[in-house]
């Protein structure tokens, strides 16, 4: 194999390659065998879930197991709903999850650019610095961190919910070691035609970074999501609760509301799924348009 | 077999460059103010804890090295804690990386229904932990859970005298269970992120692989697995920090249990900061041993990278 | 990565610098949100205030709870229309984690005026709670209507901080259905652990497979201290200041060998499979197992699926006692809280006969902490099953210290060494006299290391 460097040429601009496209369909079989067989393995907890949603609490632990609920209970969602101002979470959740995104997706990239494409001196230790950061459990640094944004004055208001969250080492080192493999001469390029570092991350960098920016949108946004201890923390009032706050709330001392608890956690899964389907249409069009890497 | 240019050697003097200087702090501004004051001084502040002795009520009081003196002296629980989790990352990070790489290769194909597939296998990443650990709880259970259930169905049909394992009550068989519901929550995201990778690896470089004669496997070992280096690193990265770190699923599956063989070490300090008396200064002291673990492995790496990690922007 | 020393020290330096710097910076500006700056002010101004004072309440609760909260808050501001309450209520899971931290920053004005708190003591020995003993004296609160030995559960060094809402006592439920089925004749006050061992035997169902489809008895590994404590044993020497560790002692091991070899029968269900086929009251309710032990909270859910079951009081040993557990989470008062008044007016109020504990017991979640409460219709005459209350009396009658410590360090000696290590005869992966004999010298070191006996 003798190949040059690989053209700089963004994988977007390729040509779809339909000739060669196809896989044999002996193994096109064997392989969605195993896929489906896979699906059915991630699928069951998921149905079993689905299945007490809509159970009443006396059929949830009947043996032998039923999977049908025999009634159905779709008063378990009415019910979820009314037993915690679920619609109220929901916005709060939402515009958390949104805003924590947003903030952490333009900076983490902006310093990802820094230290993947740019020389400076503290390059490392910076780098090193935001790394450690990440070995460090939350559990030790969630009363500092309390601390910090009591003193800010921020408990029980939004910016408590957003902020804190809204800055991670793990987006700067994922966004950072995709850059890393974005040929330099893309950046010489550009500097050659007399364009900035601004110019540079946000018409050619990040345009190539489709693929990892939606994945990392989904990441950020399931973690603002389902994040559960700091919200619980930093907020007092019920007005301020998120999702994950109110649905342990069925997990109670002494008994837990199993149809009510995963009812409303069907109810939750439905937007982060949604901003997946979303984000994978990213990951479509660089299938079809690079055509099929990795085979 | 891949040509492209070595990582810069360059010494660090040489790759000083003032006309970035400015800029390059300008960039990060931004992520470094937000991450000084939420990040950095809150690990800080758990450094300095380390040194003290608080319950979280009355003041803290200093008492030098003595956390960590009892920690790594005479602290039994610390030290099954410390097996456990190393038990954990060593089955669960090997895993979910082949795992995730072979489902994100099968799902960069143009296969029928592939959009399908990827939202199936991503959907255990999105459900909350707690709704998906009682359900594996359940599934696990020995007389009434729905696995145990088709084990004793099919010892039933075949007449065999098989019969489930007691899979949380029985301290050999609980770790596995923990591990499986792992991978199961999180191959998903090793899957996606590798997809992300692959959609990177520029046409041509297979092309003139297929030129060259090279077979399915050599296309992988020459270029797909080169070529995926760098996220194949992050992901190593990630995931042990994250296995190290191991809490949730053993928090609610098994509640540690039994007898702490699930016991992680995040777990324990999280027992140590706020279900015991609350020693926020020795579950500090723990979480800077784990740190120091943590940094080691992951410094280990970063010095292996350089081996078989293939940086195109000439990095490290 | 670069490996320059210097640079990374500088670097390092610098972080801890800052950090010293941000740790050293002055107390907040006392910032209040409005709901603890408005009460501040109201305090001041004594009887001319204009709005009602506003105090913080703060409980775990799942939302069934939650609404009955609710609804004792606005009883109580229907009868003190000059006291508002607000409600603060977190999961069951993480409430301890939540209050823990709010103390930890140090500012008062996030700290809930009122609090519901377990165990007492350990919170007591640091002063963050009031010590109510002033305001009994001047109010004149009756003591000597809770359960014997209860109201110890919150108190340190003889002075009261905090009132028990209710006495955790455990009854055997018994499903009625499956007796009859088996035709083993109910559950009596008289009966005996032979009894009950008879009883489980008939009851409990294996297949040929060695699936066992039905236990006789589900009941939580945790609750071990009940047999110990029937047959004359003890976990430690003084729950109170202990010196030494009891459980090697014969009749502790007599009555841990009693729940073993329950499990080993199959007659009870194992602690981890327990917790994981949903919990007692899920097993109870499908029928999975015929007779639970557990607290007066399982009633509501087992009333409101219909079940035909009713209550006992536990089978003790021949020559035993009955030796329920005298503890209960307590309603305490913030020491950092403004309006000390105002807290001790309806912390006293939920503490009394027809005030908080009526309606408490009426909802069917607790067996009250009060006896006139608990011989009252509140709890006694509800036209509603377990026909028996009486058997939740005569446990609360013999309640007794012991199944808790009452010392600040109880909690991790427990979670940490003594649960752990039952847990191993539990799982049936250790024997009685093994177990016990790690466990007693776990215990005793750890005692020896917090100089104990103090």
């Amino acid at each position: 194999m003798t190949a040059s460097r690989p053209t700089p040429t963004p994988p977007e601009h390729l040509p779809a390659r339909t000739a060669r496209g196809g896989i044999d369909s002996r193994r096109s079989l064997l392989l969605h065998l195993a896929l489906i067989l896979g699906s059915a393995a991630m699928l069951l907890p998921f149905a079993w879930m689905l299945s007490t949603s809509l159970k009443l609490p006396k059929e949830i632990f009947a043996y032998p197991p039923t999977w049908i609920p025999d009634p159905v209970v779709w008063q378990n969602y009415a019910d979820t709903w009314r037993a915690i101002p679920f619609g109220r979470f929901y916005l709060n959740s939402l515009f958390v999850a949104v805003s924590v995104t947003v903030i952490q997706i333009v900076t983490a990239s902006l310093g990802a650019f820094a230290f993947a494409r740019l020389r400076f001196w503290g390059r490392e230790p910076l780098f090193l610095a935001y790394l450690v950061t990440l070995m460090i459990p939350f559990q030790v640094t969630m009363i500092p961190n309390f601390i910090i944004v009591r003193y800010l004055g921020w408990y029980d208001t939004f910016l408590a919910l957003i902020l804190p969250t809204a800055f991670s080492a793990f987006a700067v080192f994922l966004l950072r070691q995709y850059f890393l493999g974005l040929p330099m001469d893309l950046d010489e390029a550009a500097r050659m035609d007399g364009a900035g570092s601004f110019r540079i991350w946000w018409q050619i960098i990040m345009p190539l970074s489709g693929p990892v920016l939606a994945a990392l949108t989904i990441f950020v946004f399931l973690g603002s999501w389902n994040d559960f201890l700091w919200p619980l923390v930093i907020t007092a009032s019920t007005e301020m609760r998120t999702i994950p706050v109110g649905l342990a709330a069925f997990q109670g001392q002494f008994k837990t509301d199993w149809n009510l608890l995963m009812a409303g956690s069907v109810i939750a899964l439905l937007p982060v799924l949604l901003v997946y389907v979303l984000a994978q249409k990213r990951f479509v069009e660089g299938i079809t348009l690079s055509g099929m890497g990795g085979r | 077999m891949t040509t492209t240019a070595p990582p810069s050697q360059t010494p660090w003097w040489q790759r000083y460059r003032p006309d970035q200087q400015w800029e390059a702090y300008l960039f990060l501004l931004p992520s470094f103010a937000g991450f000084l004051v939420f990040v950095a001084i809150p690990v800080g502040a758990a450094l300095l804890l380390s040194f003290y002795d608080w319950n979280l009520l009355s003041p803290p009081e200093f008492v030098g090295l003595k956390n960590y003196t009892q920690l790594l002296a005479g602290d039994q629980v610390f030290r099954k804690v410390m097996g456990n989790t190393l038990y954990f990352t060593a089955l669960i990070v090997p895993l979910q990386l082949a795992f995730g790489l072979l489902l994100a290769l099968a799902l960069n194909q143009p296969i029928r229904g592939v959009e399908f597939y990827r939202l199936i296998y991503f959907m255990p990443v999105v459900t909350t932990i707690v709704a998906a650990a009682l359900v594996f709880q359940w599934f696990f259970n020995r007389d009434f859970g729905i696995l145990s259930a088709w084990i004793w169905e099919l010892g039933t049909l075949t007449g065999l005298p098989i019969q489930p394992p007691d899979w949380l009550n029985d301290s050999a068989w609980a770790k596995p269970a923990v591990v499986i519901l792992t991978l199961w929550k999180n191959t998903g995201f090793t899957m996606v992120i590798y997809l992300a990778g692959l959609q990177n690896i520029p046409r041509e470089l297979y092309d003139a692989a297929e030129v060259d004669g090279a077979n399915r496997w050599q296309r992988f070992r020459y270029v797909t697995f080169p070529m995926v280096s760098p996220t194949t690193f992050f992901l190593l990265v990630i995931q042990m920090i994250g296995a190290f770190q191991l809490f949730s699923e053993a928090f609610v599956m098994t509640r540690g249990g039994p007898a702490q063989a699930t016991l992680t070490i995040v777990y324990y300090i999280y027992q140590v900061a706020f279900d015991f008396s609350s020693r926020m200064g020795k579950a500090s002291a723990i979480a800077w041993v784990l740190f120091v673990f943590i940094f080691l492995f992951t410094f280990i790496q970063t010095r292996l990278q350089r081996r078989w990690v293939h940086y195109e922007a000439g990095g490290e | 990565m670069s490996t320059h020393r210097v640079r990374r020290f500088t670097f390092l330096f610098l972080l801890a610098a800052l950090v010293i710097s941000a740790c050293a910076a002055p107390p907040p500006p006392s910032t209040g949100t409005e709901a603890s700056s408005a009460p501040a002010a109201a305090a001041t101004e004594p009887a001319a205030a204009e709005g009602p004072v506003t105090i913080t309440w703060a409980m775990w609760g799942s939302p069934a709870e939650v609404e009955t909260h609710q609804r004792v808050a606005d009883a109580f501001m229907e009868s003190h229309p000059d006291i508002a309450v607000e409600i603060m209520s977190a999961p069951w899971s993480d409430y301890f984690t939540k209050i823990q931290t709010l103390w930890a920053s140090g500012d008062s004005s996030v700290i809930p005026d009122v609090l519901f708190l377990w165990p007492t003591p350990r919170y007591a020995a640091d002063g963050v709670l009031e010590n109510l003993d002033p305001y009994i004296e001047a109010a004149g609160y009756d003591l000597s209507d809770y359960w014997p030995a209860l109201l110890e559960s919150a108190m340190l060094d003889g002075s009261v901080y905090g009132f028990p809402r209710d006495i955790g006592l455990e009854v055997l439920y018994y499903n009625k259905d499956i007796f009859d089925e088996v035709g083993v004749a109910y559950p009596t006050d008289d009966w005996t652990w032979d009894d009950l061992l008879t009883a489980a035997e008939q009851l409990t169902v294996v297949e040929t497979n060695g699936r066992v489809s039905r236990y006789a008895l589900g009941m939580e590994g945790g609750k071990f201290q009940r047999w110990v404590g029937q047959n004359g044993g003890s976990i430690l020497d003084d729950m109170r200041n202990p010196s030494k560790c009891t459980l090697t002692e014969p009749a502790a091991v007599e009555a841990l060998q009693f729940f073993a070899d329950l499990m080993e029968n199959n007659y009870a269900m194992r602690d981890a499979n327990l917790s994981q086929a949903g919990g007692d009251a899920a097993v109870f309710q499908s029928g999975q197992v015929a007779m639970i032990i557990q607290n007066a909270s399982r009633v509501g859910s087992f009333n409101a699926a219909e079940m035909n079951y009713d209550v006992s009081t536990l089978p003790i040993p021949a020559g035993g006692q009955r030796s329920a557990s005298a503890g209960g989470a307590a309603w305490v008062m913030s020491s950092g809280s403004d309006n000390k008044d105002a807290a001790w007016t309806f912390l006293s109020w939920l503490q009394s006969t027809d005030g908080g504990q009526y309606l408490y017991t009426a909802s069917g979640e607790i067996f009250p902490a009060l006896q006139s409460t608990a011989r009252s219709d509140a709890f006694l005459t509800a036209d509603m099953p377990p026909a028996n209350r009486q058997a939740f009396l005569t446990e609360g009658e013999n309640a007794k210290v012991g199944a808790f410590g009452y010392f600040p360090e109880w909690g991790e000696l427990s979670g940490s060494i003594i649960d752990p290590g039952l847990q191993s005869i539990w799982a049936g992966e250790s024997s009685v006299t093994d177990a016990v004999a790690s466990i007693c010298e776990q215990v005793d070191a750890f005692l020896a290391t917090n100089e104990y006996p103090k």
